[in-house]
């Protein structure tokens, strides 16, 4: 047992003291406060007024009162905010197509004069009809101009197609009223507050952070074992401690190195988003009023939950760090290994996707039986507890499946890992696998 | 003599297609140093891996120290440098070497002191705190050499261990690994340089294709195997040699240098009769010499005969 904790600690100090190790700790967390921050930042940034021209064909005066409604668009809530659009008409008098064209000619000059449009919006009778407007401009691919654009034309179109059926101003009011759902998540019978937004993206942020720590650690693991091997240190090793000693120690000094990046990054991640108030429920129903805005908002993380990602982390690490140490043993180089490790990162992919069935019907049958499967347990689990909590009894079902799966995998693993770090030269082909797997 | 430090009984390691050891016994008592010689591929890896527990033979029994627990039983009393050895190349020196005490059983404070007197002994006092790749690959042996021995083992198991080091070096270590041997520890190292084994060894064993052919004692072996053996100088007319060395009935083997030869006489032919068939050509010759064979010629012809006459391979 000293043996293996001189191992565990050679493992996990080697490991912190490299400047990856540095790196990586705090600089995720900065990446992660920028990836958090940015959206939110960039979507608050306040563009100019666009200068729109309304080329109006239409024939009963919808066009100018369109016009109206888009300079009376402001940016912001308050009275005073600076308009949005700058709006020029030209009415078409027939001339509809030679003014289409000088106008397109002037549309996103760089160098133009000033005054020069941004876009340029074709109004008819038969748009009004049909509700199809025609759009000319340099600003199409943004999607914020675009919603903008959206917001008023819509109702404004709405209202004159309305009025031309003869329709009273209060019936108007009426029909242009938005429909909005507010979608709130009920746990075991119980309101939790959360939108339904923030059940997605917990969810989400929790599938995320097992699939990138298991492939991460997992890797490392792997990377470390065919460091030792390719550095021939490993048969000095080994005629002191057991090829499972080895196997075990190295496993433990990673995953604790990665339980500590992982309490950094969570201290750091609880205070970026409370820094960001993303972490209140009323910042989550602001932004959700906020007209959409892209933003990654991260709701409030319960303890338990933390609990069941740490658990289900280390349960999932120690299967597939095992699973990497043997793809590990297996090769010769480091480019022998990205290949071989095709399957098994293949495997943790799979169980990220299967998220997104999870988000539909978190406990279906799907759900239920990937949540028992070792290979998916890892991922499944975490997302499902973040959508809703599981009983116990479920908890314990996975992670009893889980530890058998985790014995089944060492001890296949071990034999490939007791045979292959003595093993240079070519792969070996499956069947020669199986060989080392049956050997004594 | 006292109970043999290491003792293989009969074993056997078949890979697929071929048998890397067969039914090979050998005993190693304390206190010698015991050279294991052999060609390239002879088995001599496998056959300290097995003794060693790091492989399992498929037949036959190891014992050490008398017991049959297996190598990393013993392993605080054995040390052992492998053929292809290395390094963690960015751990510090001290802690690396104190790692590998720590592996061999030693608590972390004496593998220290250990590591660091070790490091003082061999002239890296000043590298302690360096990493290991900032360090020559001289000097990368010299720590390997203190890891195989730091711990104070009983057994040292050297595989190959002077191959690849400067002559400065390869001296410095056969000095510790002889000092080693003069304190009563027991050296069992694998060799096919036969110069070295020739100025180290007391015992020695010949394996080939995973057999032993010959073992004893470095006198015995000699020996039994040398006495045949007569080197020539000539002196003029050494052409006139060449059909009489060529001669079955009267030489087994010559090597021919030129100016010089050295023969193998043949079975029960006695060295006068060579000297007078030379005499009788008109050789002339201001040497002739019966000489103990060299190691290096015992093994030539040994490795040579069983080339030649090679076992049947099991399917």
């Amino acid at each position: 047992m000293t043996k293996v904790l001189a191992i565990i600690r050679r493992e996990f100090i080697e490991r912190i003291r490299t400047r990856s190790f540095l790196v990586g700790t705090f600089l995720v967390p900065l990446l992660m406060g920028v990836f958090a921050y940015l959206p939110q930042a960039l979507a608050r940034r306040e563009t100019g007024a666009r200068r729109l021209v309304v080329l109006d064909g239409t024939t009963g005066g919808e066009g100018a009162r369109i016009a109206a409604a888009l300079a009376a668009a402001r940016r912001g809530e308050a009275a005073d905010a600076p308009a949005r659009f700058l709006v020029e008409r030209l009415e078409a008098r027939g001339r509809m197509e030679s003014l289409q064209d000088s106008v397109v000619r002037l549309i996103g000059l760089r160098d133009g004069p000033a005054g020069t449009p941004d876009g340029l919006l074709v109004l008819t009778d038969e748009a009004i009809t049909t509700g199809t407007v025609t759009y000319l401009g340099s600003n199409v691919t943004s999607i914020r101009d675009m919603r903008a654009l959206d917001q008023v034309l819509e109702p404004a179109v709405r209202r004159e197609r309305l009025q031309r059926y003869g329709a009273s101003p209060a019936i108007m009011e009426a029909a242009a009223l938005p429909l909005k759902v507010n979608a709130a998540k009920v746990t075991e019978g119980r309101l939790t507050g959360q939108s339904a937004e923030a059940s997605f993206w917990l969810a989400y942020a929790v599938n995320l952070l097992m699939y990138i720590t298991l492939l991460l650690y997992g890797m490392q693991v792997m990377a470390a074992v065919l460091e030792e091997k390719t550095n021939r240190i490993v048969e000095i090793l080994v005629s002191s401690v057991t090829p499972f000693q080895l196997l075990l120690g190295k496993v433990i000094g990673v995953g604790a190195v990665g339980l500590v990046q992982l309490a950094i990054w969570g201290v750091a991640g609880f205070y970026v988003t409370a820094a960001l108030g993303g972490g209140r429920p009323a910042g989550v129903e602001q932004m959700a009023a906020d007209g959409g805005r892209q933003s990654l908002a991260i709701p409030p993380i319960s303890p338990d939950l933390v609990v069941v990602i740490l658990i289900f982390f280390l349960l999932g690490f120690f299967l597939y760090s095992s699973l990497y140490a043997a793809v590990g043993a297996m090769c010769s180089t480091q480019q022998e290994a990205q290949q071989t490790n095709a399957p098994v990162t293949m495997i943790i992919a799979l169980g990220m996707i299967a998220m997104f069935a999870l988000i539909n019907e978190p406990a279906g049958t799907l759900a239920r039986t990937l949540s028992l499967i070792p290979l998916f347990t890892p991922m499944v689990v975490p997302v499902r507890y973040a959508i809703a909590p599981l009983s116990f009894l479920e908890l314990g079902a996975a992670v009893l499946a889980m530890l058998a799966g985790i014995g089944g995998v060492i001890w296949i693993a071990a034999r490939i890992y007791r045979v292959g770090i003595l093993s240079y030269g070519k792969r070996p082909s499956p069947r020669e696998l199986w060989r080392w797997v049956r050997q004594a | 003599m006292s109970s043999p430090v290491v003792l293989l009984d009969r074993i056997t390691k078949r890979y697929s297609g071929h048998t890397a050891v067969r039914a090979l016994s050998l005993d190693v008592p304390s206190g010698v140093i015991f050279g294991l010689l052999g060609p390239n591929g002879a088995g001599k890896t496998t056959t300290i891996r097995i003794l060693l527990d790091i492989l399992a033979p498929d037949e036959g029994t190891v014992t050490l120290f008398g017991s049959r627990a297996g190598g990393r039983a013993h392993a605080a009393r054995i040390g052992y440098l492998p053929e292809e050895r290395g390094l963690y190349p960015k751990m510090r020196v001290l802690d690396q070497l104190a790692f590998l005490g720590e592996t061999k059983g030693l608590s972390r404070w004496e593998a220290r002191r250990r590591a660091r007197q070790w490091l003082e002994r061999l002239g890296l006092g000043d590298w302690m705190q360096r990493k290991v790749q900032d360090l020559s690959k001289g000097m990368q042996q010299k720590v390997q050499f203190a890891g195989a021995l730091q711990h104070g083992p009983e057994l040292v198991v050297l595989d190959e261990p002077f191959s690849g080091l400067d002559p400065v070096n390869s001296r410095m270590m056969r000095e510790i690994v002889v000092g080693f041997a003069r304190e009563g520890g027991t050296v069992l190292f694998s060799t096919h340089i036969m110069e070295h084994a020739e100025q180290m060894c007391d015992r020695v064993a010949i394996i080939a294709r995973g057999e032993k052919l010959v073992d004893g004692s470095l006198s015995q072996v000699k020996r039994e195997f040398g006495h045949r053996h007569v080197t020539l100088s000539f002196t003029r007319n050494a052409a006139a040699a060449q059909p009489i060395l060529a001669r079955p009935t009267l030489v087994a083997r010559a090597q021919d240098y030129g100016a010089t030869a050295e023969v193998q006489l043949a079975p029960a032919v006695e060295p006068e009769e060579l000297l007078r068939a030379l005499v009788a050509a008109d050789v002339g010759l201001s040497r002739f010499e019966v000489v103990e064979p060299s190691l290096q010629s015992i093994f030539v012809a040994r490795v040579g005969v069983e080339a030649e006459h090679p076992p049947q391979e099991v399917a």
